[in-house]
């Protein structure tokens, strides 16, 4: 009986037998599309993006140095003496632009068409979250090849920060650790970059995409009635 | 092509079903995009080597005021150590890796000998030859070249 069955077939049910996890799967893959949907890709693009980001960015992480003294040089090595590293580091640096422009595109897309109202607030107020996080990945990033550019990017950055009233000057202080970029601020910034936001946007976005299942994609055309309402 | 034939013909006549060679079209477009992505992260995770694939490039060293007459240094050069000095009869390179065993020479500068360190082998520093321990052969010597007071290392000097 077994033999008639292919070699990969067998495989995913001796599988099967012992994990029970065909109807997970089939829950988180099979979401029903509303027939009238033509927009709603961009969160998807989203996070192909992220997922681009998330492999260059392990790739990278082998060959760059946090230091001031060898930082500058080890992009220099990725960009002329590795294979492919001019490759892998510009696919993450346009990534990471166009990740944020496919989250503010999400954005948009969610607030003209109202996708964020009852019973769906949640699912808003965790994508909220994750623009934060997109955003401080850039930021953060953006320090991290420090040349001139980063440098002085991230004096006027953090100066923003310090702009605050009240709180403006010890934020300042946490931001840079210190008065000045230094290599205090790089060590700082790479850790953000590379350890926490990296899990923090992993349980936003568990979150984010288990609430589009829990409640069903929205539907342009139709009034919402409850949940997993048939279209 | 036979004219007028029916699919199921034609199938039996070339021997491959359109459905087969759907299913080899999209197997070969997988592997393509599988082999477009893993050639380029495996070649990134190799890592490069410090120069083109040639290696035969020249490459500046110093300045004989980082060198000054008397004195000997190893430099990276091409990935392989070059041991240069300042001798009397100009500036000379060697390979600095020992023909004894492989060890990295370096310069002593009491005795002003190129010494390996491991089993004590000698070296001359203007020759290259062996003046005593168990090494057998000379080190090879490096092509340099100084001008005004660059010293570089490799080429076709």
């Amino acid at each position: 009986m077994q033999l008639t069955r292919t070699l990969p077939d067998r495989v995913i049910d001796w599988f099967e037998e012992r994990l029970r996890i065909r109807g997970v799967i089939e829950y988180l893959i099979n979401e029903p599309m509303p027939t009238g949907a033509r927009t709603l890709y961009l969160g998807g693009v989203t996070l192909f993006f992220f997922i681009v980001q998330a492999i260059t960015g392990m790739l990278l992480v082998i060959y760059y140095r946090p230091t001031p003294e060898a930082a500058y040089e080890s992009i220099l090595l990725i960009m002329n003496q590795v294979r492919f590293g001019w490759l892998i580091r510009s696919l993450h640096a346009w990534s990471a632009n166009l990740m944020i422009l496919a989250c503010i595109g999400h954005m948009l897309r969610v607030y003209f068409q109202g996708a964020y109202k009852k019973p769906r607030e949640l699912t808003w107020m965790v994508g909220v979250l994750l623009l934060a996080v997109t955003l401080v990945f850039g930021f953060t990033g953006y320090l991290l090849p420090w040349d001139q550019t980063a440098y002085w990017a991230s004096t006027v950055g953090t100066e923003i920060a310090g702009a605050i009233p009240l709180v403006g000057e010890p934020m300042l202080n946490v931001l840079r650790a210190g008065n000045d970029i230094t290599g205090m601020t790089l060590s700082r910034f790479f850790g953000i970059h590379v350890l926490i936001l990296p899990a923090t946007i992993l349980a936003l976005l568990a979150a984010h995409i288990l609430l589009i299942h829990q409640i069903g994609l929205f539907d342009p055309t139709h009034r919402w009635m409850g949940p997993h309402q048939d279209h | 092509m036979l004219k007028g034939s029916t699919p199921s013909v034609a199938e039996e006549v070339h021997g491959v079903g359109r459905r087969t060679f759907l299913k080899y079209a999209l197997g070969f477009s997988f592997l393509a995009t599988a082999a477009g992505i893993v050639i380029p992260v495996a070649g990134y995770i190799w890592p490069p080597s410090r120069s083109g694939a040639a290696g035969e490039s020249r490459v500046l060293v110093g300045t004989t005021k980082d060198l000054p007459p008397g004195q000997g240094r190893v430099f990276p050069v091409n990935d392989k150590p070059v041991m240069v000095v300042n001798t009397s009869q100009g500036v000379k390179a060697f390979s600095a890796i020992c023909t004894h065993l492989g060890c990295i020479c370096e310069w002593d500068q009491g005795r002003n000998i190129i010494l390996c360190p491991c089993h004590d082998g000698r070296f001359n520093p203007v020759t290259g030859d062996v003046i005593s321990g168990p090494p057998p052969k000379p080190l090879p010597p490096v092509a340099v070249s100084v001008e005004g007071e660059n010293i570089y290392i490799g080429g076709g000097a």
